[in-house]
Formats: structure tokens, sequence, C-alpha cells
């Protein structure tokens, strides 16, 4: 089938994806500023949180980031605008799919964004189901004034559930966020033959092994990472922290970190000022506190919080407690090894995104890898994957491309 | 002043409570409340040695004493995983209830020494806000056999219930996860030819699916003028929810009871004494020895109105802990609770793993 972006040439796509991106990178570009206030609306994240989420979502599409990228998984970016040689195999040349719908009901700020600018790139016809805030749609309008072409090729539509459901059968392609049974829900509508792709709830979690806690200092600048990594976006996206593992054995013990982690977040809530919270996690986290203090009392573990309880760092839960999944909370579990940490993961469910590291240790990796994780970071930059990256351990354009291959 | 006296001497005070609030609706000044409560206090923290250290880490104790009920300190409700919260040896335990379906599938446990606090206190509250016109019903149970599983008190309560004010022929349709919804037509079926008005307790989640198994069969009942439903909260760790009115809706239309005739009933394991929603719209009340106030995450009272986390004080634990913070949301009206849930204002919102998307080993 034809689209919007067939006869356009892909680096001039490229180029009109990333001048786009970058003029929203600007906090004065007035689109920006007109949507922040119903981001911050939508997200209930405080406006440095939300200033910050977009600067680093748009700031990471660059035309470098998306042409390594195509080039990587198409091998050339010529592939997409004719038949290319290719070493030991036919000429090829790769298509769009077709039309692509991403449905993301349920994410942070912009999580739809990077999969819809790669299925553009790949020159489908996208729609986005936007959200509330209608920064896709916003962020398409500028689109549209980089190339006119991108008018009829990016698209964005806000329905709710099934009440107004969009016709998935009509996709060639279709990339979803969700739970478990939104997912399969979505799944049922899309025509047979579509390309599905599912992002399911995940977590992430963090590992500061014995030789980065050699001194204060090392120890205070781990614990300042691992903090950014908790309270941005209130621990609600995939890469938040939601469980740390801190070893035992280094000069710094783990009790101490704790000590530091929880300064830390002190801080952290000035540079990100606390979000809304529901009554519920309000609730949750008081409870929570209150039973870290009632083990306390009883000699088991500690509990760091302040008065309003913006945080909660719990030390040495049991393992039987799972994650505390609630804003800017985390449970700190001391271990001897990594076998630890992958028997916590495994007894509580726990499918990983990402693995904040402290460094590269051979047994960390492999516990990264065993754990499903499909990203290993450094402590302070696990909310901020590169553009480039592989999200969800999927490849970013090939899956909105098909290959035509020549044998004359 | 020896354990055995000392507890015997607060049961005693707590059963006259009761009794004259059973007797002729007496309540307690707040001066009253504040005095039982305050004393029960530190009889606990002088015999419940977790609970004692846990108020001293907060700076309470004998010598440092809270002024009203408001202070006592409450236990969270996960405690009761934790520490074996008694007064006395569990060995010595008459009535020993377990808490379920929590996400992280540990159970904790609620152990009583005597089983005249909690009785006394059930019947009270159950004759008054389920069977003012004193009907001798047939009890319907969609709750856990008592027989089958005595940890339940949910179960307990509905066997004492129906074994002191049912008319003999009680029915269990709950067994585990599985209900018995043939063996539950069968006894209805049977209630209406005898013309037997009938009391149909279970949970919300035990009635959602009752109303969807007799939605799919085309089954409705018209049970005999009189009857009534007890329903009590019971969401947790369910995929499937439904609000409160759309499911007294069901129950009115396939029952055939008056929406009016639906009492709904919240109390927990952790607690001896229920709160009853009579009329819909209204606060739920309590009896006169059960008193609630909803906290903020700082632990502070919230001014009457607004949703905060509950603590139940219920004179009735006298063997436990008489103050237990709950994650349930609800406000405070007057000597009454206008309950939430937990599920409200819980909006999902991030791509990251909730609660329910666990799947532990």
């Amino acid at each position: 089938m034809t689209t919007a972006l067939a006869g356009v040439p892909v680096r001039t796509i490229l180029r009109g994806l990333a001048d786009a991106a970058a003029r929203w990178a600007d906090a004065d570009f007035p689109p920006r500023v007109r949507v922040l206030e119903a981001v911050v609306e939508r997200t209930g994240y405080t406006l440095p949180v939300v200033e910050y989420g977009l600067d680093r979502l748009f700031g990471a599409i660059t035309e470098d980031a998306l042409a390594a990228t195509v080039a990587d998984e198409l091998g050339s970016l010529d592939a997409l605008d004719d038949f290319v040689a290719r070493s030991g195999r036919p000429p090829a040349r790769a298509l769009p799919v077709g039309r692509v719908c991403v449905v993301s009901s349920r994410t942070t700020i912009g999580v739809a964004l990077p999969a819809a600018i790669f299925a553009l790139a790949a020159k489908c016809d996208v729609v986005v189901k936007d959200r509330e805030d209608r920064l896709v749609e916003a962020f398409f309008g500028t689109l549209a004034a980089e190339h006119a072409a991108f008018a009829a090729a990016a698209r964005a539509q806000t329905w709710s559930g099934a009440h107004d459901a969009r016709d998935l059968s009509a996709f060639e392609a279709v990339v979803a966020y969700g739970r478990d049974e939104t997912l399969a829900r979505i799944r049922e509508r899309c025509a047979p033959e579509a390309r599905f792709f599912g992002f399911g709830s995940r977590a992430s979690a963090g590992y500061v092994a014995r030789e980065a806690l050699g001194s204060e200092a090392q120890t205070r600048a781990v614990a300042e990472g691992a903090a950014r990594d908790l309270a941005l976006y209130e621990s609600e996206g995939c890469l938040s922290l939601h469980a740390l593992f801190v070893e035992r054995g280094g000069a710094v013990p783990p009790e101490r970190f704790a000590e530091l982690l929880a300064a830390a977040l002190e801080r952290a809530h000035v540079e990100f000022p606390v979000g809304e919270r529901s009554d519920s996690a309000r609730a949750r986290l008081g409870s929570a506190r209150a039973l870290a203090a009632f083990r306390a009392a009883g000699g088991s573990g500690a509990v760091y919080s302040d008065a309003e309880a913006r945080h909660l760092v719990v030390l040495d839960p049991p393992a039987s407690e799972p994650p505390l999944l609630l804003p800017r909370a985390l449970n700190l579990h001391p271990v001897d090894g990594t076998a630890e940490a992958l028997s916590y993961l495994a007894l509580h469910g726990i499918a990983l995104e990402a693995l904040a590291a402290s460094g590269k240790r051979a047994d960390i990796v492999k516990m990264a890898l065993d754990a499903g994780a499909s990203r290993i970071a450094a402590f302070g930059s696990l909310q901020s994957p590169a553009m480039e990256g592989n999200h969800g351990g999927r490849l970013r354009v090939a899956p909105y491309v098909r290959w035509i291959t020549s044998d004359i | 002043m020896s354990y055995r006296s000392r507890s015997a001497e607060l049961d005693g005070e707590i059963l006259r409570v009761v009794h004259a609030w059973q007797r002729d609706g007496r309540g307690l000044t707040d001066a009253e409340f504040d005095d039982l409560a305050l004393r029960e206090f530190a009889y606990q923290i002088e015999w419940n040695a977790p609970y004692a250290r846990y108020c001293a880490s907060l700076g309470v104790s004998p010598s440092a004493p809270p002024r009203t009920w408001r202070d006592i300190p409450p236990v969270p409700t996960g405690a009761f995983k934790d520490a074996t919260l008694a007064t006395f040896d569990p060995a010595d335990a008459a009535l020993a209830f377990e808490t379920s379906g929590t996400t992280s599938g540990l159970g904790g446990r609620h152990y009583m020494d005597t089983r005249a606090l909690y009785d006394a206190s059930l019947f009270a509250s159950f004759d008054r806000y389920l069977l003012a016109d004193g009907a001798r019903l047939r009890y319907l149970n969609l709750v856990p056999n008592p027989a089958d599983r005595p940890q339940s008190s949910l179960g307990y309560m509905m066997g004492r219930i129906s074994a002191e004010r049912g008319d003999g022929a009680t029915g269990w349709y709950l067994r585990g996860d599985d209900l018995f919804v043939d063996a539950l037509l069968a006894d209805a079926n049977a209630a209406i030819a005898d013309g037997v008005a009938v009391c149909l307790a279970g949970t919300a989640f035990a009635f959602v699916q009752v109303c969807d198994e007799f939605e799919r069969r085309g089954a409705t009942l018209a049970l005999p003028q009189g009857s009534r439903v007890m329903e009590t909260g019971g969401f947790k760790g369910r995929s499937r929810i439904v609000g409160r009115e759309a499911l007294y809706a069901a129950i009115a239309a396939r029952f055939g009871v008056p929406q009016h005739c639906i009492v709904a009933e919240y109390s927990m394991t952790e607690l001896s004494s229920q709160w009853y929603g009579v009329e819909p719209g209204k606060p739920m009340r309590g009896p006169a020895w059960l008193r609630a106030r909803a906290i903020g995450p700082d632990g502070a009272t919230l001014p009457e109105g607004v949703v905060g986390a509950l603590v139940h004080v219920d004179l009735a634990n006298r063997g436990s802990c008489i103050a237990v913070q709950t994650e349930d949301l609800g406000a405070v009206f007057g000597d009454g609770i206008v309950l939430i849930g937990r599920e409200a204002g819980a909006e999902l919102r991030g791509c990251s793993l909730d609660a329910e998307s666990l799947r532990p080993r």
C-alpha cells in the first residue's frame, strides 16, 4: 500500500523529525509551553518534572540517533528509498509495513512518541491514541510544519477504551502499552496478519556492588543517582527504581547507604518537587511506613522518611515483601551477592525492564541477563534511555518495514 | 493485679458497655470512651510486648501515655503478619482468625483469648442493624463455612449468627474460590416454597459472581417478604470490580429483594466489631465501643469529612490492639464513617508494575 511518506527520501524524513524535536527541546517553544500545563494536569507531576521529562524526550531525538538506528537495523538508510545491494543476499528494499496504530493508555510522558517516530522513519502512516494533554497532537503539528507529507502521515486522536474504539483491524501494525489484560484485549481486535507489539507493565531495579561502597564520597554519588532514579515521574515509569539491592562487605555498609539515599532524596525533592498523590497512594504510603516502623521497633530493619512521607526508604524488609510500588518509596535489600537479588525478583515475578548497576562486574551483567532486563544503566540515568536503545528488548525501526528482494 | 484479673475486669467493663448499648442504645461519652480506651491501652502495652516496643519507638510509653483515644498509636494491619500481637500466649487462644487475600500471599493472625467479647459485639450490632424487627431468618451464606475454614472471621461471624438467630436450615455456598450456585438456587427456592424470609450474606465479589451466573442462566428469584442481604466489601486482589450501586441493583433484580433491604457490612480480621451501612448514601454506623479517625500520611487526624486512611479503635479488641491502622480510605462524619475502599482514587498511572500485576511464584 502507498503511504503519505512513501515518496519522501528517508533523510528528509529523519531531518524533519529531528528538527521538530529540536524545537520541542527548547523550553520556550510556544507549542510546548501551551501543552505544559495539560501534561502537568494529566500526570500530576510538578512542572520541573514535566520540563525535565520533555527535555529528555525531545533532546534524545536527533538526526544522528535516528540515522544510526535505521542504518544499524536495516543495513543502510538507502534501503528505505530503493533497492540496495547486500552481501551474499539478493538486493532488497525496506517498504513501510503500512498503517501503524500506537495505543498508550497508561504511560508517563510521551512514551508513545519513540514508537511513532520510528514508524514514521519507516515511512508508515501513524495514528497515535493521544492522551488528554494532546502532547502528541501538538508535536505532530510541528512535524506538519516541517514537511507537508507529515500532515497526512501522522495523526493523533483521543478516544477512550471500548466506548469509542478505533477499528484496529484496519492497521497493519499495532503498538500497545499496558497491563496484560489490556494488551490481550487490544490484540484480539487486530487483524489476523497484523503485527502486534505489546509492551507490558515492567519494573526496574538497582544493584550496588561492594566495590562502589569504598568511601563515603563514592557511596554518596551512587545514592544521589539512585535518588534521581526513584524520584522522577513519581516512581510510575517502567524505568523507575522499584527495588534496590546493596551488597554487604563494602567499606560503607548498606545501613549507611540507606541514610545517604534518604538524604539524597531530600535534595531530589527540591529539584523535582513531589507531585500529586492519590488518596489511595497516600494511605498505602502511611501504612507501609507504619509497618516498617513497627518492624524496626522489633529490631528488624530501619525506616527513612520525613514528616510528610515525601519519600520512604525501608531497609532490610523481609524477602517475602513485594516491592512497594508507591511514589518515591523503595525497599532496600542488603545482599551478599547477585543470587539473592535474582531470587527476590523471581519470587515476586518481577519482569525487569532495566537494571541500574554501580559497575560492569561480570556477575551483575549476568544478573541483568538472567532477570530479563533489556538495558543496563548507570545510577542516575536509569530514566534517560538512549533513543537508539532497545526499549523492551525490541528493535526500533525494523518492526515497521516489510522487505522486498529482487532476483533480477 | 494479675493478668487474669485485669483482663476479667476489663472484659466486664466492655461487656457492660455492649449490653447497655444493646439494651437501650446507651452510648459512651467522649470522656467515657477515652477512659476505657486509655486503660485498655495501658493494659496492652504492659502485656503485648511487640506493640509496646512499637509505641515506645514512637515516644508513647507508661511514662508518656496518650491523652485521648485519638493519640493511641495504631498498629498497621500488616503487623499482624509479622508479629504475634496478643496480650496472652497464643497457645491459649479461644479464637484465631487469619487474614487472607493479600497480594504478597502472606497471612496474619488475630488471636483472642475469649469468645465473649467478639460474640457480644457481633450480636449486639447485628441485632440492631440487620434484625431490628427480631426476625428469625434462614441464612444462606456466600462465605466460607466455619466447619471448613475455622480461621475465617467472616465464616465464624455468620456461623454464630446462623446458629443463634437462624431457623436451623442454614446453607453455605462458598468453598475456596468455588461458588455452588445450584445448591444456592435450590435452597432459595425451598425457602420461597416454605415462605421463610432469608438473609443472604456474602462478599461483594461473591455476589458479582452469583449475579453473573444467574444472568447466564436467566434465573431470577422472588425471595419471601422480609428477606434481606448483608454485603461485605471484598474485591481485594480481584480483577473485576463492580460499583456498589450497580451491584445492589443486580442483587435486587436477581433475588427480588428491595434495595433498601441490602445492608453493607465492613470489618476486618484484625477487628472484633463491625460497621454497618443501613441507609444508602449515609455514613456507616458502628456500636458505641467502636470509633474511627481518618489520618494523613503523617499519621495526623484529618478533619471531619476529609478522606484519609481509616484508623479504627475497637474496644472489643482487648486481647490484641484496640487501635488498628488500615489502608482503607474513608472519611469520618460524626460517629459514622463513609467508606471509600482501597481502589478509589487509585487510577493506574505510568507503565510500571502495580501490585495486581505481580505474579508471585
